[in-house]
């Protein structure tokens, strides 16, 4: 297992669902992606742990979220927890030694993030009581 | 639709809709002074000027709606956002929120030797301390409530979904307290929150 990155794990589940990383960075991202019918294949990556935006693709049946900030006791983190999707929150590459610091953090963590996982299938673990983990499968 | 700044009546319908993300013109008409054909009516109208999404009956608010609705708000309240009797029990609700989150997760996951574990309701002793707790946290929000409604009456509406939710939960559908499907506590509380900070022009904090 390739670990790629890691993060808080919103809650403990054996469900470790896999597929592409999608960034959702607006509403039109998210309708675009229910519209798709493909919304399952998709692990879907954003920016924060208050991007409400994204409540419609939890309640249409998201398989896994990836957040660059954010802690589990966030509306998105109760929200994953109500649905039981697994939610790996303020995600870090290990790669990298950039973290997130709230209100101390530039564009450019984001986008090494997303430049690194977006477009690649990758598998959540969330089975840890912490620590949430993002593999590479392909 | 070319203007940028919304009457109060689309306003309050657009709202309604980003508030809840995604919404069919019955639950809006609901929450909104409005009958059901009139909020179809505007559901099309909003639509027309690419404010929200169709999906069958459900609306969705897009890209161009957030920009709208932060420049209505700002004209529609102007005045209330410099009102002192507002402004002094709004400062309290960021302190009472952080509160309301971390008892929802405890809601939804017990502490067991340090480990977090779903709560699966069997311990009832438990559960009915969590439900005191957010009985009392939503019973801090009444003056804020009452503050807002007497600017502008939609929040009243607020006070009627919080008793009814609450009322649920107290007759034993603990569903109601955090199941997103449903007009849950932490539903009403999580699209106040939201109304709150677009009615005062302020923004969400990490």
């Amino acid at each position: 297992m390739q670990v790629v990155a890691e993060g808080f794990n919103a809650f403990e589940t054996q469900k470790s669902p896999k597929g592409e990383v999608k960034f959702l960075g607006s509403p039109k991202d998210v309708i675009e992606v229910v519209r798709s019918g493909k919304l399952q294949d998709y692990i879907l990556l954003v920016r924060g742990g208050t991007t409400t935006f994204l409540t419609p693709a939890l309640s249409m049946g998201a398989s896994g979220v990836i957040t660059m900030s954010g802690a589990p006791e966030s509306h998105l983190g109760i929200l994953s927890r109500e649905f039981q999707i697994p939610c790996v929150m303020t995600a870090y590459l290990t790669s990298s030694e950039s973290r997130y610091a709230v209100g101390n953090t530039d564009d450019a963590h984001f986008e090494e993030i997303a430049d690194t996982l977006v477009g690649k299938t990758v598998q959540l673990h969330c089975d840890d009581a912490e620590v949430g983990r993002v593999s590479i499968v392909s | 639709m070319t203007q940028t700044l919304l009457d109060k009546r689309l306003y309050d319908v657009l709202n309604a809709v980003a508030l809840k993300k995604m919404a069919s013109a019955a639950a809006v008409a609901e929450i909104v002074d409005l009958s059901l054909d009139e909020v179809r009516g505007i559901f099309t109208e909003l639509e027309d000027g690419d404010l929200v999404a169709l999906m069958g009956e459900t609306a969705l608010p897009t890209d161009a709606s957030g920009p709208v609705l932060v420049d209505s708000a700002a004209a529609i309240y102007g005045p209330l956002r410099e009102d002192p009797s507002v402004l002094q029990v709004a400062d309290k609700f960021e302190e009472v929120n952080s509160r309301f989150l971390r008892t929802m997760s405890s809601w939804q996951q017990i502490e067991v030797g340090g480990r977090k574990l779903a709560n699966d309701h069997t311990d009832s002793a438990y559960d009915a301390k969590v439900i005191t707790t957010i009985e009392r946290l939503v019973s801090r929000l009444e003056g804020l409530l009452e503050a807002l409604a007497e600017k502008d009456a939609r929040f009243r509406t607020y006070v009627g979904r919080f008793e009814r939710s609450l009322g649920k939960v107290d007759a034993g559908d603990i569903a109601f307290v955090s199941d997103p499907t449903k007009d849950s506590v932490h539903n009403v509380w999580f699209e106040f929150h939201e109304d709150l900070l677009r009615t005062l022009g302020r923004a969400r904090k990490e």
